[in-house]
């Protein structure tokens, strides 16, 4: 039995158990490796992808539940090989400490930005709040955050959306 | 949420649409009514107090005419629970006063008992010496309807505009002008039906117009266009109604077999029954009597002495249906000839071209069986053992236009059907028609009306006649691929029956002299099965009634079935013969009470048909075999599955048909007694773990079906583990006087004064479902505490399975909307999903017709006294438990801590759009709000796997990361935050140290 996926805007076929983890067919099967292994248990973050432009915790959904349904991960976001503005922000920002968690922050961003392109501090606090980052980089990362909804409103030409 | 899992086929969210201040109706019938074929009788409303429709929070109106009693609303589920409130009382019908005519009828002598009396199935009596008579039926309605969906009225302006379903647009358009005293021009009838426009077939009517004057009679009393919904429910009225023509025959014989006289009876000159709404109202007319200007009766026949008549007249200012009196005449002449012809011995084509003046009518009757290849006795050429094939003739002719028989049509039918022994179905294989004039026929066509009209093609459905033991056929496109639109009719205006509603009919049906498309089925099936059917339709779940019957009859006169041969037929001694030749053997075959049955070889994978199996795959779906013979990771249904209970270790067997290790030596005797005795093929007990207390109650059918089905799956050697039981339990013939104490082996009764839903959801969970089995109690003994105890919830594997009657602890009331969500979707929304040993559950389900889960839905509301739909009182309940949940409670900072860590990313909802947030807040979560802490403990430990409902995340099991102590603060912080009005758990850490060792455990064992 095959499953059918869109992942990061490509059809793809995988003979895989249908409850096999999404995060372990991303990065094992198709070699996506921007989603990361953390925890496995959907606390940290850090295996975020976007599900139909949705934050979601890869490491708790299994393959068949995202079947019909687009997956974007970190590797698919740059358009054209221009990088997304959440994504620039952050290289702007330097945001890295080790990096392990920045895919899941900036995931969890882009979602925000999906939601409304002028979130309020609060929403970005909340947006941020169950991503764990051990390196202490918290505000270079928060920087990054403010810097990329700047960026969102300059690609998508003002802010009267 | 809920508008996803609506799926567009639940009625909830199905709204018709452009339609100003639609209300929707449901109708409350009399206790009795019923039209005994002559008159209409039913109890009568002495009194209606609907003083409670004022106190509900919603607009609620009784629409009240004589003793019809409607209740109209802002929503179906409001109106049907609204309809709960009226109280109303009946004043009985007196029987006897009421229907002389019929109490004359049983009074005169010679006369045997009418099919219909015998439940309207069939009789298979034999010949009579001298005088052959039978009586034939016409059912007032052919069934409910074609399938579900919405019937609007809407009357304005002294307009009456009407979206319904009919097979018969004219006798509808009179009724709703009877009702409304509009004249036709003021009617407009819509198809609701979608694409397929289907045409008046001239068989009878089905409840689509009862639906429709029940709308039309609401709608006009409150000036709003109304709903109704119609479904299977509306059966009620198709038993309520029951006959509406009987035919009388009788020929008596002189020398050489000659008929010498020959009557012909009609009961009345119509034939057809007006709608439900307008004989509860008083609103329809008297009956006539006989005039002068009734149109004479026919018969293409000639006899020496034949006599026909009609009993009384119509209904004055009905309209008389020319098609349907001709169809019913001529199935009754047809199917008398047919019983004269077997009974006589003679060849049913002979017989008819012997007492046939007309040449033309012999020359078309010998050139449709030269076309046939009519022989006196076809070999049997079934494969199967479960089919059997017949082959029946049918001749009519009819009169013209201007009255005159010469210049009619004449028609010649052979048709040859294949009928299911098991299901009951019956398929019309092959359709030979010729006919004497007009256009060629197109006979694909005619076979798929017949198909659909005679013998219900609707069944995928909903059962064109819905049976307890009736199932869909499983295989519904709907189930995945298949956008869910299909069922909802888009209330196109596209208008049928204008008044010249004959040329809207297509020219092959226009043209065909249909009648005797009846007749030749009910003598093929006779042809088939040896039995005579004297009343369409000849559904499904009646073909499989009258097997049974007629199985059981066989079996216990076989010796005279044989010895008296010469007298049958050939065909119903073969039949005879075929019967206990299969290795299944019949229903009704006996076996030893005791020891062992005697091993057969594994039937043949070909001793069954498909559509047997079939059947039989859906009824394992629903007893969901597989979930206990099967162990995890193993091969399916080789067995080895443990259960824990408090006498020790069971393992489940090898059901494959593996001779040595499996059921592959088991005759159907041998699988029918385990599954009806719990006794093993060898004679030895089995234990009740395997629920053969609620399999008893399944239907020899489904039985039969399942044996076949298993029989057919792949055989694979897998020898199941020993048990592992404590003294005296080991000892396996104590289990015969805990038999008689605890089990009652009867099979299924449906309950008359409930609906077909109910019983089918009944028959569902009490007997292969069986839902007891884990929701209610057990006695210090291991069996099902009844009564008051009855779905009450227990404990299984370790898992609480929770009451489903009225102790249930939901924080919000379940409705059966939430149930049907949750069983068929495996989530409600006011609920969650379901998780441990009910996620294999709702898998099993997902196979199962929708109606079927429905049904399973609406049983178990009633068990809780549940409403219909979430009402707006439910709704703001839910909203203030998730509001007052916001907040986290003081000194509890521990367990807060583990929460946010390990929780809240899914758990907590801050208002940002996430695919991996739980969609159902843990305020609303059922077992936070329990006595026992053991599913929460249970969910931490091992995650929840929702696998079948789709767009969720798995919660994944936090055994490996918390201690009993993290394990023990986290569900007391949980049991604080979201259930704040229930007592903290005590002795939690104990609780989860028990729980993570489950072989330890208790299972199965009593509250």
């Amino acid at each position: 039995m095959t499953l059918k996926l869109k992942v990061n805007g490509q059809n793809v076929e995988l003979a895989i158990p249908p409850t096999t983890p999404l995060l372990n067919a991303l990065r094992n099967d198709l070699a996506l490796n921007g989603p990361k292994y953390g925890c496995g248990l959907g606390e940290c973050g850090a295996c975020s992808v976007l599900v139909d432009g949705m934050a979601a915790r890869a490491c708790v959904l299994t393959v068949a539940s995202v079947v019909g349904r687009e997956v974007t991960t970190l590797d698919g976001l740059a358009d054209k090989g221009r990088l997304d503005p959440v994504q620039q922000a952050f290289i702007d920002a330097q945001a890295a400490q080790c990096g392990y968690c920045l895919n899941g922050m900036i995931i969890s961003i882009r979602s925000l930005l999906n939601h409304t392109s002028t979130p309020s501090s609060e929403q970005i606090g909340a947006a941020l709040e169950h991503h764990l980052c051990r390196c202490g980089t918290h505000l270079e990362i928060l920087d990054a955050a403010h810097r990329a909804v700047a960026l969102n409103v300059m690609a998508l030409g003002g802010i009267d959306d | 949420m809920t508008e996803r899992h609506s799926t567009l086929k639940s009625y909830t969210t199905a709204l018709p649409a452009g339609f100003e201040n639609l209300r929707y109706g449901v109708v409350v019938r009399p206790p009795h009514y019923r039209w005994n074929g002559e008159h209409f009788a039913c109890d009568r409303l002495a009194h209606v107090d609907t003083l409670a429709l004022k106190t509900l929070p919603y607009d609620a109106r009784a629409v009240i005419e004589g003793n019809f009693v409607g209740v109209v609303a802002d929503s179906i589920e409001n109106a049907r629970d609204a309809a709960k409130c009226l109280i109303l009382s009946w004043q009985a019908h007196d029987p006897i006063a009421a229907t002389p005519a019929q109490k004359a009828r049983v009074n005169k002598k010679s006369h045997k008992a009418p099919v219909h009396q015998k439940n309207g199935v069939a009789d298979i009596e034999g010949s009579h010496a001298d005088r052959y008579e039978r009586d034939y039926g016409w059912p007032s309605r052919m069934r409910w309807g074609e399938t579900e969906g919405w019937v609007v009225a809407e009357y304005r302006n002294n307009h009456l505009a009407v979206w319904t379903q009919t097979t018969t647009p004219q006798a509808l358009r009179q009724d709703l002008s009877t009702l409304t005293a509009l004249d036709a021009d003021q009617i407009t009838l819509y198809t609701s039906e979608g694409t397929e426009r289907r045409v008046a077939s001239g068989l009878g009517r089905h409840c689509g117009d009862d639906a429709a004057v029940d709308a039309a009679l609401m709608a006009r009393a409150l000036g709003h266009p109304v709903a109704v919904w119609l479904d299977a429910q509306y059966s009620i009225d198709v038993k309520a109604l029951g006959q509406a023509q009987r035919l009388s025959l009788s020929a008596a014989f002189g020398e050489g077999d000659h008929i010498e006289r020959y009557r012909y009876r009609q009961a009345h000159a119509s034939g057809e029954v007006v709608a439900v709404g307008l004989l509860l109202s008083g609103r329809a007319l008297v009956p006539g009597v006989l005039t002068n200007t009734e149109k004479p009766l026919y018969s293409p026949y000639t006899f020496q002495n034949a006599h026909l008549s009609a009993h009384t007249g119509r209904l004055s200012g009905q309209a008389l249906n020319d098609t349907l009196l001709g169809i019913q005449q001529t199935f009754a002449r047809e199917s008398f000839l047919d019983e004269v012809a077997h009974a006589r011995g003679q060849d049913p084509l002979a017989l008819r071209l012997r007492y046939l003046g007309d040449a033309r009518g012999r020359e078309l009757i010998e050139s449709v069986a030269k076309r046939a290849d009519w022989q006196i006795d076809l070999p049997s050429r079934s494969a199967t053992s479960d089919v059997l094939q017949g082959r029946g003739l049918a001749y009519a002719q009819l009169p013209d236009r201007q009255q005159r028989l010469e210049s009619g049509v004449r028609s010649a039918w052979i048709a040859d059907v294949e009928v299911n022994r098991i299901t009951g179905n019956v398929q019309l294989t092959r359709l030979v028609v010729g006919q004497d004039s007009g256009v060629e026929v197109d006979t694909a066509r005619l076979q798929h009306t017949l198909q659909a009209r005679v013998l219900g093609e609707a069944r995928p459905l909903l059962g064109s006649e819905p049976a307890f033991d009736e199932w869909g056929d499983g295989r519904l496109e709907d189930k995945q691929n298949k956008p869910l639109a299909r069922r909802q009719p888009s209330l196109e205006r596209q208008v049928i029956a204008s008044n010249e509603a004959p040329s809207a009919l297509p020219v092959t049906l226009e043209d065909t002299e249909l009648s005797p498309g009846v007749a030749v089925i009910a003598n093929a099936l006779f042809d088939a099965t040896g039995i005579r059917f004297r009343q369409p339709p000849f559904t499904a779940s009646r073909v499989r009634q009258a097997l049974q019957e007629h199985d059981l009859e066989a079996s216990t006169g076989r010796n005279s079935l044989f010895l008296s041969g010469k007298s049958r037929s050939p065909r119903r001694q073969w039949f005879a013969a075929a019967a206990f030749m299969t290795v299944a053997g019949s229903a009704a075959m006996a076996w030893p009470w005791k020891g062992a049955i005697v091993p057969v070889s594994r039937p043949a994978a070909t001793l069954y048909s498909d559509e047997t199996i079939e059947r039989g795959r859906l009824v394992a779906a629903a007893g969901d075999c597989a979930a206990c013979h099967t162990v995890a990771g193993g091969a399916t249904n080789t067995g080895g599955h443990a259960f824990e209970t408090p006498f020790g270790t069971l393992y489940s067997t090898n059901i494959t048909p593996d001779e040595a290790t499996g059921i592959g030596q088991w005759s159907y005797a041998a699988f029918e007694r385990a599954m009806r005795h719990g006794i093993s093929r060898d004679g030895r007990h089995l234990y009740p773990a395997f629920p053969y207390t609620a399999f008893a109650k399944t239907s020899d059918a489904d039985l039969q079906a399942l044996y076949a089905y298993l029989m057919a799956q792949p055989a694979v050697s897998a020898s199941a583990p020993q048990n592992d039981l404590s003294f005296p339990f080991n000892v396996r013939a104590l289990m015969a006087p805990w038999n008689a104490l605890y089990h009652d082996p009867k099979p299924f009764q449906p309950d008359p004064a409930q609906s077909e839903l109910y019983n089918r959801g009944a028959y569902l969970a009490e007997g292969l479902g069986h839902c007891s089995a884990c929701h209610s109690p057990r006695n210090a003994m291991g069996a099902e505490k009844d009564g008051k105890y009855y779905f009450a919830g227990a404990m299984v594997d370790g898992w609480e399975a929770p009451a489903l009657n009225t102790l249930s602890r939901s924080p919000i009331g379940w409705s059966e909307n939430s149930l049907y969500d949750y069983l068929r979707h495996g989530e409600s929304a006011l609920h969650g999903v379901a998780s441990g040993p009910m996620a294999p559950v709702v898998a099993g389900l997902s196979e199962l017709p929708e109606y079927d889960v429905r049904a399973i839905a609406h049983y178990v509301a009633q068990q809780m006294e549940a409403p219909s739909g979430n009402g707006k009182a439910q709704q703001a309940e839910a909203q203030r438990r998730v509001a007052a949940a916001a907040v986290s409670p003081n000194g509890m900072e521990e367990g807060e801590r583990l929460f946010d860590g390990a929780c809240a990313a899914c758990h907590l909802d801050n208002g940002l759009p996430s695919f991996t947030r739980a969609r159902t807040s843990l305020a609303l979560n059922t077992n936070l709000y329990s006595e026992r802490p053991d599913n929460v403990i249970q969910s931490i430990l091992g995650g929840v796997h929702a696998d079948t409902v789709p767009d969720v995340g798995n919660m994944p099991g936090f055994a490996d990361s918390f201690s009993d102590t993290q394990v023990a603060t986290l569900a007391t912080y949980l049991r604080a935050r979201f259930a704040p009005d229930a007592p903290p758990w005590q002795q939690l850490e104990q609780r989860v140290a028990a729980i993570r060792q489950p072989h330890h455990n208790n299972t199965h064992s009593s509250l």
